[in-house]
């Protein structure tokens, strides 16, 4: 059985995504990518990714979309998200509180662009955390 | 004469169909009809012009008018107009004939066969001078209609910026990646030369989106919006992020930063966010203004009842004629044309301390240490109250005052 950690991108820009994979081929973990939100709740239902890299603004449903289904979903609620999104964090935690009424329940919020050694540190701890 | 009472009657007739007059009594209509005429213009006519004294206003009858304003990006590139409403039947333009200082604020051109009603304005002006009870019905009337432009004005721009940050930054944010992915080695070596041309692209492209980021600042940067944030922290975590904002361009300058802390450091109420723009902005400042191997100081300490923050160059130091404006947006004070930058880190961070109750200080070092140099100080009152703080105030005081 396949033991490296499975991670999902989330990103509707395919230039952010090969950046992100270019970093990730370096380590240790498998990687699949989604372009929306709806495709990354497919592919979730598919296999149940180790961590969830999150954009926001995106096509047919969008990041705060997919943070709303994943928590209310006990199957996915253990799943760690890190938001990474070019929205600064304070809009982007009231805009989720506003719509759902709930603090918005993710583990790591970076602003885009992310420094490659960065968020492969915070990649490493999450990962870290679940195991 | 009966042929001109008619003309006037059907004149008034046509006038209280317009927004402006409608609540105007029928003699006033009779009297100001006096000084209209009408007038036909065809698809294409200029019929006011921006930045003309304003003598005219007028009334839509029939068809479309366009109010269009000159825009000019940058100083070196074509004007060019752009549309900001649309003026149809029974709406008016030119109001700017009745308010100082008499000149267009915008072009009013044709885009339809249109008849209009053209209205004296120095006669209007008289006539509602004489007149106060018709004056305030159409001042009230104007207020209203301005009102809803100044609305919508608002609305644009901030739509607008919204829209502008977004779609500038995801591309920028893009290319920033694929650059610190390139230059993190994760996408195969690169000789030294493609290394410093990579990091000088991305130096430039930092450079652009934090200009971006001030730009759309520059119109959200209100008190109250940064008040609402005041959260408690821990400034030395703020510091630290600067420092590391700040970071790249220094060591591309050959500038050293170095840090003097308080023995101890306390959390302060404030916009954490805003508060970090406020250091970054000073230490890019003053590193852009610093001579290659130099230091910047960047120091914090505390008073009972302000925190102090300091940021020392080794720079020329600002002239004194630069002194007033150097917190204005977009101002670059003389002998700055070599350094990148527009002009609005300074302003931003002098509205975000203002925000705070605190203010801004800046002090050349000549005098003091007989080497050029600048020291902004930053002080922060330490007294400021969360939203929460304020609440649970209000709260108090409300209990308090409807007793036991």
């Amino acid at each position: 059985m396949e033991k490296r950690p499975y991670i999902l991108i989330v990103d509707d820009d395919p230039d952010i995504l090969e950046g992100i994979l270019t970093i990730l081929e370096t380590q240790p973990y498998r990687t699949a990518t989604a372009r929306d939100g709806k495709k990354c709740m497919e592919m979730i239902a598919q296999e149940t990714p180790d961590l969830l890299i999150l954009d926001l603004l995106m096509p047919r449903m969008d990041g705060w979309g997919v943070i709303r289904e994943m928590r209310n979903n006990p199957a996915y609620l253990k799943v760690p998200i890190i938001v990474l999104t070019t929205v600064i964090e304070d809009a982007s935690r009231r805009r989720y509180e506003l719509e759902t009424g709930m603090a918005m329940d993710v583990q790591d919020y970076v602003q885009k662009p992310a420094r490659p050694d960065d968020l492969i540190q915070r990649i490493e701890r999450l990962i870290a955390k679940q195991q | 004469m009966v042929g001109e009472t008619m003309t006037h009657s059907i004149m008034a007739e046509r006038l209280r169909r317009s927004e402006i007059f409608s609540d105007l009594a029928e003699a006033d209509l009779l009297a100001i009809s006096e000084f209209c005429t009408e007038e036909l213009y065809r698809e294409g006519d200029l019929v006011f012009q921006e930045g003309q004294p304003a003598d005219r206003l007028l009334v839509v009858e029939r068809g479309k008018l366009a109010l269009e304003k000159k825009v000019q990006l940058g100083r070196h590139s074509t004007p060019r107009n752009a549309t900001i409403g649309y003026v149809g039947p029974g709406k008016m333009a030119g109001f700017s004939s009745l308010a100082t200082p008499h000149e267009y604020s915008t072009s009013v051109v044709c885009i339809e066969p249109t008849r209009l009603i053209m209205v004296d304005g120095v006669a209007l002006r008289a006539y509602l001078e004489a007149n106060p009870a018709a004056g305030i019905k159409v001042m009230k009337t104007l207020s209203a209609l301005i009102g809803d432009r100044y609305r919508g004005a608002i609305n644009t721009l901030t739509y607008f910026l919204s829209i502008v940050s977004h779609e500038l930054r995801s591309p920028l944010a893009a290319v920033e990646n694929y650059l610190q992915t390139i230059l993190g080695g994760y996408a195969g070596e690169l000789i030294p030369k493609q290394e410093r041309m990579l990091k000088r692209s991305l130096l430039r492209v930092i450079e652009l989106r934090s200009l971006i980021g001030d730009v759309v600042d520059l119109a959200r940067l209100r008190p109250e919006q940064i008040q609402a944030d005041f959260e408690w922290f821990d400034p030395s975590e703020v510091g630290t992020e600067s420092i590391e904002d700040a970071r790249l361009l220094a060591a591309e300058k050959g500038v050293r930063i170095r840090v003097e802390p308080p023995p101890r450091f306390e959390p302060i109420v404030g916009a954490r966010r805003r508060m970090r723009q406020v250091f970054t902005n000073l230490l890019n400042n003053a590193i852009k203004f610093s001579p290659p191997n130099s230091t910047v100081v960047f120091r914090a300490r505390f008073e009972p009842q302000v925190m102090i923050f300091e940021v020392e160059d080794e720079g020329p130091g600002i002239p004194e004629e630069d002194l007033p404006h150097v917190f204005k947006d977009f101002f670059r004070g003389s002998g700055t044309s070599e350094t990148a930058g527009a002009g609005l880190g300074l302003s931003i961070a002098s509205k975000i301390v203002e925000a705070h109750n605190g203010e801004i200080l800046i002090h050349n070092l000549e005098e003091e240490t007989g080497k050029t140099g600048t020291r902004f100080t930053v002080r922060i009152p330490r007294n400021l109250k969360t939203p929460e703080m304020r609440r649970q105030e209000w709260m108090e005081q409300e209990n308090s005052r409807k007793g036991p």
